[in-house]
């Protein structure tokens, strides 16, 4: 490390600086910054664009934040979240059968996720111990399994309740359910500052997801914090130094799962929907991408990653289809998406990571 | 040494490659050609169509035209051989006949007038362009569905 | 007793290093009786689906060779010979002579698109597959950047049949009635009701022999020695990053040319849809076949497009038998061909991981009896 800090300083500091943030955060933040310059030029509102990026924020950053505690223990980017949002379909989808409303309801959904949550989490977790090494490919068709599962599962449960199953057979949950009058919007409307007519900040959920960053924070921070980042710096020396290396793991796999659960809970009072079926697939990508955006690499990432890296994605993903459809009437906004996501992935896995195998 | 003969090896492959490329672009050329037994005026001279003619092209009956009729075939290549069963009168004697005409390759849908063709006039009397009726465009933005379904397709 | 535990013990190994196939043939056997489709229908079924998809997942035994694993991004390859389709469609170049100009047009798409593949997984050494799973997406961003936005401006498009109305970019589906089983019907015979595309098989068969002629090669040779050791080979002067990169240029080539006979089989392209499963399913057919993540054969390829089609044909219905709900049968075979991969992908890493280990026990106990000799 020192040898190569002794290079930096040859350089000009521009270079360090690209060195430090990273190209293609570069060059992603910079985008950015034009779309919002551009955005009153081509007549669109900045205001409600802003206000858009933050209502995205607050819905997606619990997410984000579940990758962190893999990333510390060693165990790479959790493809795996799938397995952490079937817990929180299954606490919210329970909580809404079981006939709960409106706040109670949002708390609910949290408690009958949790089991869910601990119980495929541990199995997950000891999975992850049996193939160390070899996590990012098993965890994306853990993911991936779990999903098309379930997908079978939601047709077969014997679900009753009116509001979820489809009408005519009576049976079987259908793709997309509204969480009106249950849990829509609870985190939101809580001390919302409203902006414009049918838009505010939503304070409660940004509220929420400080609390769970800082208790974050604060557990990496706590002596088995240190322990589960030392396990994914530099496992051979956590273990000379004494550290249970499979408990903390699974501990930390455990964590993802659950955060993840409330993640998609988080989520899905934001936008209004529950969404069963193929649908959860269409999250793992911007939450990992997300992260790595913000500066997190395949086996270090911080609370300030996860919040300029959700900015920053969500930021894209919600200015590019305005800007670009006013200025050259294309909505490439898809392809950008995919582009860069899958193109952040791919340059943190080609990346030299220390401490890493 | 060793290294120029791979490098003429490879050279002469690439070459072996184009020149089947342009080859297959010839012969695999795909028209759709339609038959108009009709009569024609051209250059002040009217030609008139026989009673019946029925088109064969590789030994299959496609077409069987009446007087103002039209028939259709599909052929690959930049001529199509087409063996005529020509019947002047009713009732009359049948005449068979062989030609092969050949086709612009710049065009899709061709049509043929046969007793122009049959009569000798030149390309320009008896093969006109088959441009398809343009609908006006009434047809609304087809919607793209590019997202990846989770393997939900057929193998 | 000694010979009968040995026994035991032989058909205990045979059956571990054969689950994934035994597990295939349970779960048809149960559901052929299920979904209640005659033998001939099966039979022809499978024969049609054999020929259409055996060439697509030969293309990943030679990066599983070269100790790359399974080659996520061998859709790259379909995805060139898509685009060679599309153009081959549009010059109105039909039946064979069009298959074999969209296979020629396919080779420096492909060449190029694994070369650019080759070289980020060199950059990737020790997670080739996940790499090679994200390439596979980032390159279906760039193949969308290219067919629905490039195509009609910039690359000429002219016929308004495969365009969007809105005047660029390709439709959903572009039709290739006119080429739509050329190969496949070319040759082909019929038996007691069951048609065999022979030269599609003959084909087949090429690349086959391709295969085991490749193996007793110099560079097949050199790549089986990077793929068991990267760094012995390098010390025997072997160009290591090369081979890899060669590797997964042929694997692009072919999976190309596999797609074009793919898709003159099906008779239409699913222009946005076609090469992102294709990836996914034929890597679950070749697992499903007995082969692993280190090793492959041209046998597990036919076992494996056998057993994986007749689990695909017969459990949406026997699905729909048992729960009253087609859906269910196919979400069954959507979570059977992702479970296939991922147990496939488990037990390969906990059985590096278990010889890792033992490796460094040996170490460690060598290193004891050294110090204690010594001493």
């Amino acid at each position: 490390m020192e040898h190569s800090a002794t290079i930096d300083t040859r350089r000009s500091t521009f270079q360090v600086l690209i060195r430090r943030f990273g190209l293609p955060r570069l060059i992603i933040a910079g985008f950015l910054l034009l779309l919002f310059i551009m955005a009153p030029f081509v007549g669109a509102n900045l205001t409600v664009q802003i206000l858009n990026v933050i209502n995205r924020f607050s819905w997606n950053a619990v997410l984000v934040l579940a990758l962190v505690p893999m990333i510390h223990s060693g165990c790479g980017l959790n493809f795996g979240v799938p397995l952490g949002i079937v817990a929180g379909l299954l606490g919210g989808t329970l909580s809404i059968e079981l006939g709960f409303e409106g706040v109670p309801s949002f708390i609910m959904a949290i408690v009958l996720a949790t089991p869910f949550a601990l119980l495929l989490g541990t199995g997950y977790g000891a999975l992850l111990n049996k193939i160390k090494g070899g996590e990012m490919m098993i965890t994306t068709y853990v993911g991936l399994s779990a999903i098309s599962f379930m997908c079978m599962m939601w047709l077969l449960l014997p679900y009753s309740s009116p509001t979820m199953v489809y009408g005519l057979s009576g049976s079987g949950l259908r793709p997309t359910i509204s969480v009106e009058g249950f849990y829509d919007q609870v985190l939101a409307g809580f001390l919302e500052i409203p902006v414009t007519a049918d838009q505010s900040i939503p304070t409660g959920t940004l509220l929420f997801f400080a609390l769970l960053a800082f208790l974050m924070w604060a557990f990496l921070h706590t002596k088995t914090g240190t322990a589960m980042t030392a396990v994914g710096s530099n496992p051979s020396f956590a273990r000379a130094s004494g550290i249970n290396v499979d408990r903390m793991r699974l501990l930390s796999v455990i964590m993802s799962t659950w955060l993840a659960a409330i993640g998609i809970l988080v989520y899905q009072q934001g936008f209004g929907f529950i969404q069963l079926y193929t649908a959860p697939n269409n999250l793992t990508l911007p939450t990992v991408a997300a992260i790595l955006i913000g500066g997190a690499s395949i086996n270090k990432a911080s609370i300030p990653n996860v919040i300029i890296g959700t900015i920053l994605f969500q930021g894209i993903v919600t200015m590019t289809p305005t800007v670009l459809n006013s200025m050259i009437h294309m909505d490439m906004s898809e392809v950008i998406r995919i582009i860069v996501s899958n193109g952040m992935i791919l340059y943190a896995l080609t990346r030299k990571t220390e401490g890493l195998r | 040494m060793k290294s120029k003969r791979i490098l003429l090896y490879r050279l002469a492959m690439i070459l072996v490659l184009v020149v089947v490329a342009a080859v297959m672009l010839v012969i695999g050329r795909g028209h759709t050609v339609y038959f108009d037994n009709v009569s024609l005026e051209y250059e002040g001279t009217t030609y008139e169509t026989p009673y019946k003619v029925v088109v064969y092209t590789g030994g299959e009956e496609v077409a069987k035209l009446y007087d103002g009729e039209r028939g259709m075939a599909t052929c690959i290549g930049q001529n199509l051989d087409l063996t005529l069963e020509i019947t002047q009168e009713k009732g009359g004697e049948e005449e068979l006949v062989s030609v092969s005409v050949p086709l612009p390759y710049n065009m899709d849908g061709i049509i043929i007038n046969l007793s122009a063709y049959l009569e000798g006039l030149p390309e320009e009397a008896y093969l006109t362009e088959f441009v398809p009726a343009v609908v006006p465009s009434t047809e609304e933005d087809e919607e793209v569905v590019t997202g990846d379904d989770m393997m939900m397709g057929d193998f | 007793m000694k010979t009968k535990h040995s026994f035991q013990s032989k058909v205990g190994q045979l059956v571990r290093d054969n689950s994934v196939p035994i597990m295939f043939i349970l779960i048809c056997a149960v559901c052929i009786p299920l979904s209640g489709f005659s033998p001939s229908y099966l039979l022809n079924e499978i024969v049609t689906r054999m020929g259409r998809n055996t060439f697509l997942i030969l293309c990943l035994i030679i990066p599983i060779i070269a100790g790359l694993g399974l080659n996520f991004a061998m859709t790259l390859g379909a995805m060139a010979g898509e685009i060679a389709l599309i153009l081959v469609s549009d010059w109105q170049i039909w039946g064979i002579p069009g298959v074999v100009l969209a296979m020629i047009i396919s080779i420096p798409i492909s060449i190029l698109l694994g070369l650019l593949c080759g070289k980020i997984l060199n950059r990737a050494k020790g997670r080739e597959m996940i790499t090679s799973y994200f390439i596979s997406f980032f390159m279906n961003g760039v193949y969308q950047l290219v067919v629905l936005y490039m195509m009609g401006p910039i690359i000429p498009i002219v016929h308004d049949s495969i365009k969007l109305p809105r005047g660029y970019g390709i439709r959903n589906t572009v039709s290739l009635l006119n080429m739509r089983q050329a190969v496949d019907n070319l040759l082909a015979i019929n038996i007691g009701g069951v048609k065999i595309p022979v030269l599609t098989f003959l084909f087949i068969a090429a690349l086959c022999l391709f295969l085991i002629w490749f193996r007793r090669t110099k560079l097949g040779q050199d790549m089986r020695a990077v793929g068991q050791n990267m760094d012995v080979a390098r010390d025997a002067g072997i160009n290591v990053d090369r081979t890899r990169i060669v590797s997964v240029l042929i694997s692009t080539v072919v999976a190309g040319f596999g797609m074009i006979l793919y898709l003159q089989n099906m008779g239409n392209i699913s222009t946005y849809s076609s090469h992102s499963q294709i990836g996914m399913f034929s890597i679950a057919a070749l697992l499903v076949g007995g082969a692993s993540v280190e090793k492959a054969s041209i046998g597990n390829a036919f076992l494996g497009v056998t057993l994986f089609h007749l689990m695909f044909i017969v459990a949406p219905s026997a699905g729909a038998q048992v729960t009253g709900d087609s859906m269910t049968g196919e979400y069954f075979r959507v979570f059977v061909s992702y479970g296939v991969i991922a147990i496939a992908l488990v037990m390969y890493e906990a059985k590096k991981r278990r010889a890792k280990s033992n490796a460094s026990r040996l170490l460690a106990e060598a290193q004891k009896q050294g110090k204690e000799e010594r001493a």
